[in-house]
């Protein structure tokens, strides 16, 4: 791009004192032609030799003998008659192009500066504009958004072999900011604005730009993940033809997290826009929406970094619940897969999401699930990390849940109460204990006959563990004895035999 | 128990078991899997074991990761490969699983079951699995199917080729960059079955449309492919369809692309030649050296010696070398560590003359280089340069470099020149060593790091070995007995770890004579630690001593212990007397 301006510049500037050309209207896409369209475009209208000089005297003031030509300081919009907008609007939005080397912050520091002074008027401009952007504008702007925004971030360094030393690093922070947020700011203005007309633009907005633009969120600079949030969510109301496109791109984005790299800085920025989408489904939701939910969001449970979104992760499905109340038991079921197994940090936060789907659960759903549960929450108040025992014991300070366990008891009490009577005896944690006590209280209150039942059978089984225990050590042993034996009576077709020469070995029949 | 009289049904047990709550007790059981087979015989387990796993596949990953391992190995217990099909269906719904470990070994066993079928089973049953798959409705399945079509293309009938192929292709264009990714890191695997005419018609363009693909993580691996297919094709095939490609590729935007390439351009050298290789692969491997971002560096200059020989080493000198030069004072300490580790090699590759104008210099600047790692990867590989030119004109920058390291305030740092002082040793000879490293052994005896002393001691072990007991006898024992007696408990037990280990060196008269009556006088020390250390280390001695000395001045010393009042104490020295005790009954 540079190049090409570098390769125009000679001629453009000869020519800005006002040769007559005519104007060319399209085929803007050589960012230096359209450079001097508008400078034809002003030197053929008789009022503007006034503004071709200004611009002149400008670039001459600016760069005296400079080779930088890529920011050519251009008139202001103010300074133009509303025909000629489109084209100053084209025209800014190419030299807009050239992207500058933000390492270095004192090099081309002029050029930034004018540059960044183009961008803003362009912001204002969009945000004001009265009439339809052209295709030839569209086509424009999406090259410079895709000019300055679609790069590919340096190495994580960081993410190396310490990465979890550095975990609470302060986060990166991109040197070119300074233009890049005027560039989403603008791009933000541009889809937003009434002026950019959907079908039109649809085909500069197309499959490949909002894929770059995904690929954007896993930039480590959280504030433009937050420009990308919110542009992806006006993406997604305006097209609606890409609607199922984005659903289906952010959803391989999750596959890939969830079951290839496991890393990637956005999924809680992209869980912030499906939780609006979601909630803007029609209802019934459509088979494909639920698939979505048991294969992209479910799934996201299994991440060890999981905390980073989880908040936003459970808003997205308790809106599908609240949509559909019979995906209650599919959650469920779903958290119950993934739930962790040594990490108790981890623990804790899938008993708060529990806690939060089970307050919109209902009973039909409630009784699916309820036996494969309450194991689970059994196994959680035996922790021997309290935040985890302390958190599950708090399910029952829910009125919803106390309401759904105690009209279930016959199939729940039988299924906790081992795991209770095992705190009760041995946890070494007092509050634990305490809460534990509450809870067996609160169970033979509710029903003391089925609590004695469960009691009394509890103890009889604890009474046959040793013996359940020996029963499968001599199952076991003899079945090593039969493999041992079933060897070496059939030394001829046995399996060694088979190693030995596998082709031939003709099978016997026992 | 009444239970023995009854009859034994291993797939009943297995099923209880299967469904008990703890998942450790699945695990037990699923991991006994042949066992239970073995039990049941070879037809039940076909007909009732194998059946029975491939219906219940729904439980944990962790228990289908080890069926999807054992069925892997399960052809001796089926009766043979004759009926290694059966195997095929449990470890089908594998492949299609969530998990990636479990789908990634449930293909891994397919593999395995698969190059042991017969040609016809294969076609029977193979090929139908791996359409199945490919054809499955959730990515998961044409995930795994990717990694099977190598095993099955070379069996099968023309007509089903022709299929396999234009399924591999859909697959290279599947709606889920998922899919392709798995299409294209296995490109390579297939294209090796595929007849050299359909490489270039087929293989060819699947490989084109994948490096052209929208998602970054896809041509990433389709790069991944470019050596493996290069190799496949004729020279020129080659240099028509690979070349331009990796040409763009070390070009790419996305410098992961780039870092790719680096990584394994020399692998292309060999198929397009020596012609191709001066004017194209070069030059981007020139590029590639002086790449912007850091990483890409890394690993070209990772790759410069390998890169070196394949070139004439003409051209080595007249376009690498001057990189090489550039890399070494690089800003970024990882790519000149990477240099550092490899640039030794170069020296055989350029010859004498040329090492010793141009190299050397490189050599010496990072010698001097202030990361220690630099430092430690020249020394490490100092034989490479040795057999060249000799150490001698290293040898006055080496000394300072190793004196510096070795008191790096990194204890790491120091480990890794520890563990390189018997290299080095051997390269520069006793002469060298004597003067300058002697002192530096012995004073890493008392670092206040374990390891490091631990290594010390095991360094003067590997020096007694290099240099013969008659050196250490010399310049060895006598440091040593000198620090016996340091006030610090800790470093007399370092002193007593390090004659344990050079007593077998030095063999049993030097051990009788100078270093018995050391750990004998240890014996009588204050510290229970050292005195049970004592007891280790007499232990260790009985083999090497003489039976009388075991019994006149061993014995007696380990008896005195063996009444201690520290009970540590008492067990070693108890320990040790039966041992000796054992040495004497056998003699």
């Amino acid at each position: 791009m540079l190049k090409q301006l570098l390769s125009k510049f000679p001629r453009k500037s000869s020519r800005s004192d006002g040769s007559s050309e005519t104007l060319s209207s399209t085929g803007c896409d050589d960012g230096a032609s359209s450079g001097n369209s508008i400078q034809r475009a002003s030197s053929m209208n008789s009022g503007s030799n006034k503004s071709a000089a200004v611009v002149k005297r400008m670039s001459s003031a600016v760069f005296p003998a400079s080779v930088v030509a890529g920011i050519e300081p251009l008139l202001s919009f103010r300074e133009v008659s509303g025909q000629e907008k489109q084209s100053l609007f084209i025209s800014k939005m190419n030299l807009c192009c050239v992207v500058f080397d933000f390492n270095d912050q004192v090099k081309n520091s002029v050029e930034k500066d004018l540059k960044a002074q183009a961008l803003l008027e362009l912001v204002e401009h969009v945000s004001t504009a009265a009439t339809k952007f052209s295709e030839q504008a569209i086509a424009a702007s999406c090259k410079m958004f895709a000019a300055n925004l679609f790069r590919v971030f340096p190495p994580n360094y960081r993410s190396g072999s310490s990465a979890s030393e550095n975990d609470e690093d302060e986060p990166k922070f991109d040197p070119a900011w300074s233009h890049l947020q005027i560039v989403y700011e603008l791009l933000l203005k541009f889809i937003a604005s009434p002026s950019l007309d959907a079908k039109m633009a649809k085909k500069h907005v197309d499959h490949w730009f909002i894929l770059q633009l995904l690929d954007l969120f896993d930039s480590e600079d959280p504030r433009e993940r937050d420009c990308l949030k919110t542009i992806l969510h006006r993406i997604y109301g305006k097209f609606m033809v890409h609607r199922p496109f984005i659903r289906k791109s952010v959803g391989n984005i999750f596959y890939r997290f969830t079951f290839e790299t496991e890393r990637h800085n956005g999924i809680s920025e992209l869980l912030e826009v499906l939780g609006s989408v979601i909630s803007g489904f029609a209802l019934p939701l459509k088979e494909e929406h639920k698939i979505f939910l048991s294969r992209a969001l479910i799934p996201l449970h299994k991440s060890k970094s999981v905390g980073i979104y989880l908040q936003p992760l459970t808003f997205c499905i308790t809106q599908f619940i609240e949509k559909d109340p019979r995906l209650a038991s599919v959650v469920i079921m779903g958290l119950l897969k993934y739930w962790p197994i040594t990490n108790s940090q981890k623990e804790v936060m899938f008993l708060g999401e529990l806690e939060e789907v089970l307050e919109t659960t209902t009973m039909a759903e409630f009784q699916k699930v309820m036996v494969p549960l309450f194991t689970r929450i059994g196994c959680c108040l035996n922790s021997s990390h309290f935040q985890v025992a302390e958190r599950a014991l708090f399910l029952w300070n829910n009125d919803h849940i106390a309401s759904l366990v105690a009209q279930n008891r016959q199939a729940i009490l039988p299924v906790v109460l081992p795991a209770l009577e095992r705190n009760a005896s041995s946890h070494w944690n007092q509050t634990v204990l305490n809460a534990t006590l509450n809870v067996r209280k609160m169970f033979s209150e509710m029903d003391e006959e089925l609590f004695l039942a469960c009691r009394r059978k509890h103890e009889e089984e604890e009474a046959q563990r040793a013996e359940a225990e020996e029963r499968r050590r001599t199952n076991w042993a003899r079945i090593e004895e039969a493999a041992a034996a079933a060897a070496a009576f059939q030394p001829a077709a046995g399996y060694t035999a088979v190693l030995v020469n596998p082709p031939a070995a003709p099978p016997i029949f026992t | 128990m009444a239970m023995i009289d009854e009859p034994l049904y291993p797939i009943a047990i297995l099923i209880d078991e299967l469904k008990n709550e703890d998942i450790q007790l699945r695990l037990n059981s699923i991991r006994r899997l042949s066992t239970i087979a073995r039990a049941l015989g070879e037809e039940r387990t076909r007909k009732e074991l194998i059946p029975f796993l491939s219906e219940n596949n729904d439980d944990d990953d962790e228990v289908l990761l080890v069926m999807a391992e054992e069925l892997g190995v399960f052809i001796p217990y089926i009766g043979g490969v004759e009926y290694a099909h059966v195997l095929l269906p449990p470890l089908e719904t594998l492949c299609t699983v969530e998990e990636t470990c479990v789908r990634e070994k449930a293909v891994e066993s397919l593999c395995r079951i698969g190059t042991q079928m017969k040609e016809s089973d294969l076609v029977d049953w193979f090929v139908p699995l791996v359409k199945r798959l490919a054809a499955g409705e959730w990515f998961t399945a044409r995930v795994s199917s990717c990694g099977l079509f190598h095993i099955v293309y070379s069996s099968a009938p023309d007509l089903v080729k022709t299929e396999l192929r234009s399924i591999y292709g859909q697959l290279c264009q599947d709606d889920m960059p998922m899919v392709r990714r798995s299409a294209a890191s296995n490109l390579g695997k297939f294209a090796s079955t595929v007849e050299q005419g359909h490489l270039k018609a087929d293989i060819i363009p699947m490989f084109e449309d994948l490096t052209k693909d929208d998602q970054d993580s896809v041509r990433l691996l389709a790069v991944e492919g470019c050596a493996a297919l290069g190799k496949l094709l004729e020279s020129q095939d080659c240099i028509t369809h690979i070349l331009p490609v990796i040409i763009s590729f070390s070009q790419d935007k996305s410098w992961r692309v780039r870092y790719m390439v680096a990584n394994q351009l020399y692998e292309l050298c060999e198929a397009v030649g020596p012609e191709s290789t001066r004017t194209d692969l070069m030059p981007a491997y020139v590029r590639l050296l002086r790449d912007n971002e850091a990483e890409v560096r890394i690993a070209a200059a990772g790759k410069v010696t390998k890169f070196c020989r394949i070139l004439e080493p003409q051209l080595a000198i007249q376009h690498i070398l001057p990189c090489v030069k550039e890399l070494s004072s690089d800003s970024s300490q990882h790519v000149r560590s990477a240099l550092a580790s490899v640039i030794m090699g170069m020296a055989p590759v350029l010859g004498k003359d040329a090492t010793i104008e141009q190299l050397l210099p490189i050599f010496l600047s990072l010698l001097k280089d202030e990361f220690p790692d630099v430092r430690l990867n020249i020394i490490s590989k100092l034989d490479q340069v040795n057999q060249v030119i000799g150490v001698d004109l290293l040898s006055q920058s080496l000394l300072p470099a190793i004196v510096e390291l070795a008191e790096d305030r990194h204890w790491r740092v120091r480990l890794a020149i520890i563990e390189y002082i018997p290299l080095l040793a051997s390269q520069l000879g006793v002469g060298f060593f004597n003067d300058e490293l002697g002192t530096l052994c012995m004073h890493w005896l008392e670092d206040k790091v374990y390891s490091i002393r631990d290594a010390a001691a095991n360094n003067l072990k590997r020096l007694a070995e290099e240099f013969g007991p008659d050196w250490a006898l010399q310049h060895i024992i006598p440091q040593i007995m000198e620090k016996i007696n340091n006030p610090h408990y800790l470093y007399r037990m370092t002193i007593l770890h390090a004659i344990s280990l050079l007593a077998p060196v030095m063999g049993s008269e030097i051990t009788c004579q100078k270093l018995l009556p050391v750990i004998i006088t240890a014996s009588k020390d204050r510290v229970p630690n050292i005195k049970f250390n004592v007891a280790k280390v007499l232990q260790s001695l009985i083999p090497i001593l003489q039976q009388p000395v075991v019994e006149q001045t061993v014995r007696p010393a380990l008896v005195e212990l063996s009444e201690d009042p520290d009970v540590d104490v008492r067990y070693f020295a108890s320990q040790a007397l039966h041992a000796c005790d054992s040495v004497m009954m056998s003699t």
